[in-house]
């Protein structure tokens, strides 16, 4: 070796001393990254390395553009006690957890016995019902189940797999295997965290994952995609990733992997069942839905035969899988394989279905709904926990899930011991397990701490289960290393599987030629087309009412050079009728320069520029999945840049500047909207938002500054709301004139703020919607813009008066109505009335 | 005892429905205690399309759809029954209640008839404390279970005033426990409730009770009413015993069964999902006219 490399080698050693100086286990807890002689694990060797070859602070800089590169993709999850039901942005751990791909292939072996163990147990459970008969499986740990859906026993799936996507939460004990602590099978979260986990590391240290050989994510992903297509069993099927909705805890990963899927996100309400068969609403009609990946607890999947008060479920549905006509992925009642009560069963079962012993070993649990495990557990009851041994059966003490007996107080323990002997069917005893620890970036330092790991399996296009790659790593700040502790503050971070050799870069985007052309991807649901409808029209609003606050306040400011009161006035009247300030009496003029800022920020109204973005993001909140990350940015800028101080003394200065700014972040959303979103339904119902919106809006400003009495100074305000200045000037050496400015802002169809322009585009949208030009008749929202625009046309803008452009506003609105009545799902019909008996 | 029996359901809605989906619970299935020689469900107007079929339970049930708007309909169930003495064994010859208990678990079997379904919390009947505590008066160590049974029986006619007035479907039990108040659903689930927590299996009864007139008085039609109350799993041996918590009585020959679930969620008689913007009104007429 030469003195050069050694000296590096050194020097790389010194950084990496420096690195893990202070880094001290836990006693007696087994460690990621230091053995029991206090040396680095020699897995984590090139992590370290990597570290090391930046300055604490570098590190602390790149940690937080993970966090940015998280915050700005719009990662969240809902807490449910946050009294304003908040999003929380997702906290990083940092520091991955890293394991190499040795030890990963045993674990993955262990993973899919398991999958293909739990999936047997569904197979027999819903179908022979042998386990039971045979004395493997008591009748009560079947039955006590409420996640055994009784109307599905008996029932075939097409395709045999009841489990496509299974998901354990695994840690690591004292001797330094594996356990598995928990499975989750009804619908289980979190992969596509992963997935947000690995870019925004990836982003953070760009080189490192590349060096060190990192396992990718993407094929696997791409194996479930097939596994999914699989079920559905005829090509070009309609895949839904099926949602509870925005409300949900996990909806972001809803929406992500729609997204990234290339899957159609669907809520109960975009669904309908007629006869046997499960269609999604779209503009286009009823498509059939030929596949769910569901995200919804299967008790609220369908009102009619499970929960009737479910809201979010599809009336008929278990009748449609009777019939054979859908696949849900997982089926319903798949999630009877995450009691604890089975845990204890595995063992023999594993022997009996499979004849093997368990790869994995898992927390040791008692069933006390026998006589001996109870017995057993009333006797060790200070060494164990206790946990519900199915979902949500026993409220009060258990609420939590799982308790430690050395933890009971005696009062607890009367109780624990009265339920075991009543109802000790309800419970099971589980060994306390003491988790391994990884360590976190703290105070600009590496400290150890507790965690569990989610791991991900997935049935493949050939029906064969396939595990990720990594996982989804929760480590807890607390540092009680009881697996079970797990719960508050807690942050995640991404697992690397490290391989010697060079790991292939595959992504999502197909290879080679194996793709067909396809132009048209699938329908619109009716829903999507709504909120992207709604979505342009609170754009365009909030856009027009910025355009108003600039203009009012260009004025308020400049009244001592000669701002006559009358347009001053109106623009304020404008911005009470339109609900930006609180009304209906106006502000004192004494108080007009104070409305600017009121009209940007206030949220106690219903219309400020504020109330009106942050309409506007919550409508496209609940369809992420159809817009760039960029655009998406662009909204949440836009609502960011509002909220603020309300009526401070300092923000009156800069409602000009702000509203200057917040029209840039809407032009920015329309730019992105306009030149990354296909020319497809979807985009034409955004558009036909805005445009309506815009004209309704310039044919008020009209109403309001282009009276058959207007004075060039209300004429000039109108070529400003309208943003026609230029042109204007262009055209005309004059000052503002009426004929000319009603023209150029009213019936121009080249000038693209004019509304007869708006009016042909809706028109052009309206033709190119479908059922459009093919059934011969136009529909009456077609009729009604035909007739505005030939008004237009042939309109005199001499003669064209306050009383004309209201009715071409009362013309815009029906339109709107119109598309709302044909294309749009009925909400009020769709409630669910339970119980007729 | 033979019963020909007529059970009318009559909705009218404010604005025709355009689409509807039912699934019903109106016919009696045979069973060890009671034959049923005739039964049939008449629909108006005629169903899109209408299936049969047996649940989990063993109860018939019959699924209908309508896609075409209507704006009433009718459900007419008629059947003949004819139910046997019920052979009530001796209570206090009965195993005691911790014995069936115990038996309860060793059951290798799912089928309809087994206790394992009556062991758990379900939908309308959660475990609740206090409901426990009050049966567990009764199941003092070693009672014969029916013994016992029959005292919770009779404890909670005595305790609880028939009021319906008090309750709705949706009245969660508790509500009703506090306010010592409800109708035969009510104090079904609430016995169901007090017997699942003591870790006994009970399962919910929906039926017709033949009311006899008063002395003197004619029978009035339409005036019998459907009817619920428990059947408790009481051992290998005996298996299931109906009781009547609203009567304080062993459920006899005046009790005509419809369907068996795990509370009233199970066997609605009839329940529904409809496309509606408007509200609805629905009447219930039921005759149960004895044989001979």
């Amino acid at each position: 070796m030469s003195s050069a490399a050694l000296s590096g080698t050194r020097r790389s050693n010194r950084r990496i001393s420096r690195l893990i100086d202070g880094y001290r286990p836990l006693e007696g807890v087994y460690d990621e990254l230091m053995d029991e002689t206090g040396n680095p694990r020699e897995h984590w060797g090139p992590v370290l390395d990597g570290l090391a070859e930046f300055s604490p602070a570098e590190i602390q800089r790149r940690f937080e553009t993970a966090d940015r590169h998280l915050k700005d993709s719009g990662v969240f999850y809902r807490v449910f006690d946050d009294p304003d039901g908040g999003e929380r942005s997702w906290p990083l751990a940092h520091v991955p957890m890293v394991i190499p791909d040795t030890e990963w292939a045993e674990l993955s072996q262990g993973l899919i016995q398991r999958a293909n163990l739990l999936d047997m147990i569904l197979d027999d459970v819903y179908g022979e019902g042998r386990l039971v008969q045979e004395g493997f499986l008591p009748a009560a740990v079947v039955a006590g189940n409420p996640e055994y859906v009784r109307a599905l026993a008996d029932v075939k799936v097409k395709d045999g797999r009841r489990l496509s996507f299974y998901s354990a939460d695994i840690g690591r004990g004292p001797d330094g295997r594996w356990w598995v602590l928990q499975d989750r099978a009804q619908a289980p979260s979190g992969a596509g965290y992963a997935l947000e986990n690995r870019i925004a590391l990836n982003r953070a240290f760009p080189d490192l994952r590349r060096t060190l050989n990192v396992e990718r994510l993407a094929p696997f992903f791409q194996a479930y995609r097939a596994g999914l297509a699989r079920l559905a069993g005829r090509p070009n099927a309609r895949i839904g990733v099926w949602t509870p909705g925005a409300l949900n805890e996990t909806y972001f990963e809803h929406a992500y992997l729609a997204r990234y899927l290339g899957l159609l996100l669907v809520e109960g309400a975009d669904l309908v069942v007629d006869g046997d068969t499960v269609y999604v609403r779209t503009v286009e009609g009823l498509k059939r839905a030929d596949v769910l990946l569901r995200r919804i607890d299967a008790d609220f999947a369908d009102p009619l035969e499970l929960n009737a008060n479910s809201y979010l479920g599809v009336p008929g549905l278990v009748q449609a899988i009777r019939a054979g006509n859908v696949s849900i992925a997982n089926s319903l009642g798949s999630g009877f394989v995450e009691a604890r009560a089975l845990i204890a069963f595995l063992p023999s079962l594993a022997k009996h279905l499979l004849g093997e012993e368990l790869k994995l070993p898992q927390v040791a649990t008692w069933w006390c709904g026998q006589k001996s495990e109870r017995a057993y557990v009333q006797s060790r009851l200070d060494e164990l926990a206790l946990a519900p041994a199915f979902p949500l059966t026993q409220p009060g003490l258990f609420a939590e899930g799982h308790v430690f007996g050395s933890d009971l107080d005696l009062a607890d323990k009367a109780n624990v011991l009265q339920t075991l002997e009543r109802r000790g069917v309800d419970l099971v005893g589980q060994e306390v397990v003491h988790l391994s620890t990884t360590p976190v970036w703290k105070d600009g330092k590496l400290s150890p701490h507790p965690f569990t790991m989610r791991v991900f399996v997935a049935s493949d296009g050939d029906g064969n289960y396939t595990v990720m790659p990594g996982g989804f790593c929760r480590v807890t700040d607390k540092e009680d290393a009881r697996a079970v502790a797990m719960g508050q503050g807690v942050r995640s971070t991404d697992v690397w599987v490290i391989s010697d050799s060079p790991v292939e870069p595959v992504s999502l985007i197909p290879q080679r030629d194996q793709t067909p052309v396809r132009r048209i991807t699938g329908a619109l649901p009716s829903r999507a087309a709504d909120n992207l409808f709604w979505l342009g029209r609170y754009l365009e609003r909030c856009e027009a009412t910025l355009r108003i606050v600039r203009a009012l306040d260009q004025r308020t400011t400049e009244a001592a050079s000669g701002t006559s009161a009358v347009p001053v006035r109106r623009l304020v009247e404008m911005l009470v009728a339109w609900g930006a300030i609180p009304g209906p009496q106006l502000p004192s003029p004494a108080a007009f320069s104070a409305v600017p800022a009121q009209a940007l920020t206030r949220f106690d109204v219903p219309g400020s520029a504020l109330v009106l973005a942050q309409e506007a993001r919550r409508t496209a909140s609940v369809i992420r999945e159809r817009f760039s990350r960029d655009a998406w940015r662009a909204l949440e800028d836009l609502a960011a840049r509002l909220q603020g101080e309300g009526e401070d003394e300092r923000a009156r200065g800069d409602a000009f500047e702000r509203a200057e700014r917040a029209l840039r972040d809407v032009a920015a959303f329309s730019g992105l909207a306009s030149e990354n979103m296909n020319r497809m339904a979807g985009w034409l119902f955004l558009d036909m938002g805005r445009r309506i919106e815009r004209a309704v809006a310039t044919c008020r400003f009209c109403r309001a500054f282009a009276d058959t009495n207007a004075t060039p100074e209300m004429l000039d305000l109108l070529l400003d709301l309208a943003d026609s200045q230029i042109t204007y000037r262009a055209r005309y050496i004059l000052g503002a004139a009426r004929a000319p400015v009603v023209d150029l802002v009213a019936l121009d169809p080249a000038n693209p703020r004019s509304v007869a322009f708006q009016v042909e585009r809706i028109l052009d949208h309206l033709r190119a919607l479908p059922g459009g030009p093919t059934d011969g008749i136009k529909s009456k929202a077609e009729k009604a813009a035909l007739r505005l625009a030939a008004d237009f046309a042939v309109a005199d803008p001499t003669a064209f008066d306050r009383s004309r452009f209201m009715v071409a506003e009362q013309a815009l609105m029906a339109i709107s109505d119109e598309i709302g009545a044909r294309f749009f799902v009925r909400r009020k019909a769709d409630m669910v009335e339970e119980g007729l008996a | 005892m033979r019963y020909d029996i007529r059970h009318v359901t009559a909705y009218t809605y404010g604005a025709p429905v355009p689409q509807a989906r039912c699934v019903m619970h109106l016919l009696p299935t045979a069973r060890a205690s009671q034959t049923v020689s005739r039964s049939a469900v008449t629909i108006r107007p005629e169903p899109t399309w209408r299936r049969e079929r047996t649940d989990a339970f063993g109860n018939d049930v019959i699924d209908v759809g309508f896609e075409t708007p209507h704006d009433r309909l009718q459900i007419i169930a008629t059947s003949s029954v004819e139910i046997a003495s019920p052979d009530l064994p001796n209570p206090a010859s009965t195993p005691t209640w911790e014995a069936v208990r115990a038996a309860t678990l060793e059951t290798m079997d799912l089928g309809r008839d087994s206790p394992v379904h009556g062991l758990f919390p379900s939908r309308h009947v959660p475990l609740v404390g206090s409901i426990t505590s009050e049966a567990a008066a009764m199941f003092v160590a070693n009672r014969p279970i029916l013994e016992a049974a029959l005292a919770l029986t009779k404890k909670i006619k005595a305790s609880y005033l028939y009021d319906p007035k008090a309750t709705e479907i949706s009245t969660p039990i508790v509500e009703a426990h506090r306010l010592r108040r409800g109708v035969c659903q009510d104090f079904a689930h609430i016995m169901i409730a007090g017997l699942r927590g003591l870790g006994l299996s009970a399962m919910y009864v929906s039926g017709y009770l033949r009311t006899i007139p008063a002395k003197g008085k004619e029978r009035l039609e339409g005036a019998d009413a459907s009817h619920a109350w428990v059947s408790l799993w009481c051992g290998p041996q005996i298996g299931w015993v109906g009781l009547d918590p609203t009567n304080g009585i062993p459920a006899g020959t005046d009790h005509v069964v419809i369907a068996i679930g795990r509370d009233y969620a199970d066997v609605a008689p009839v329940s529904g999902v409809i496309l509606s913007s408007g509200k609805h009104d629905m009447s219930v007429a039921v005759d149960v006219l004895p044989i001979e």
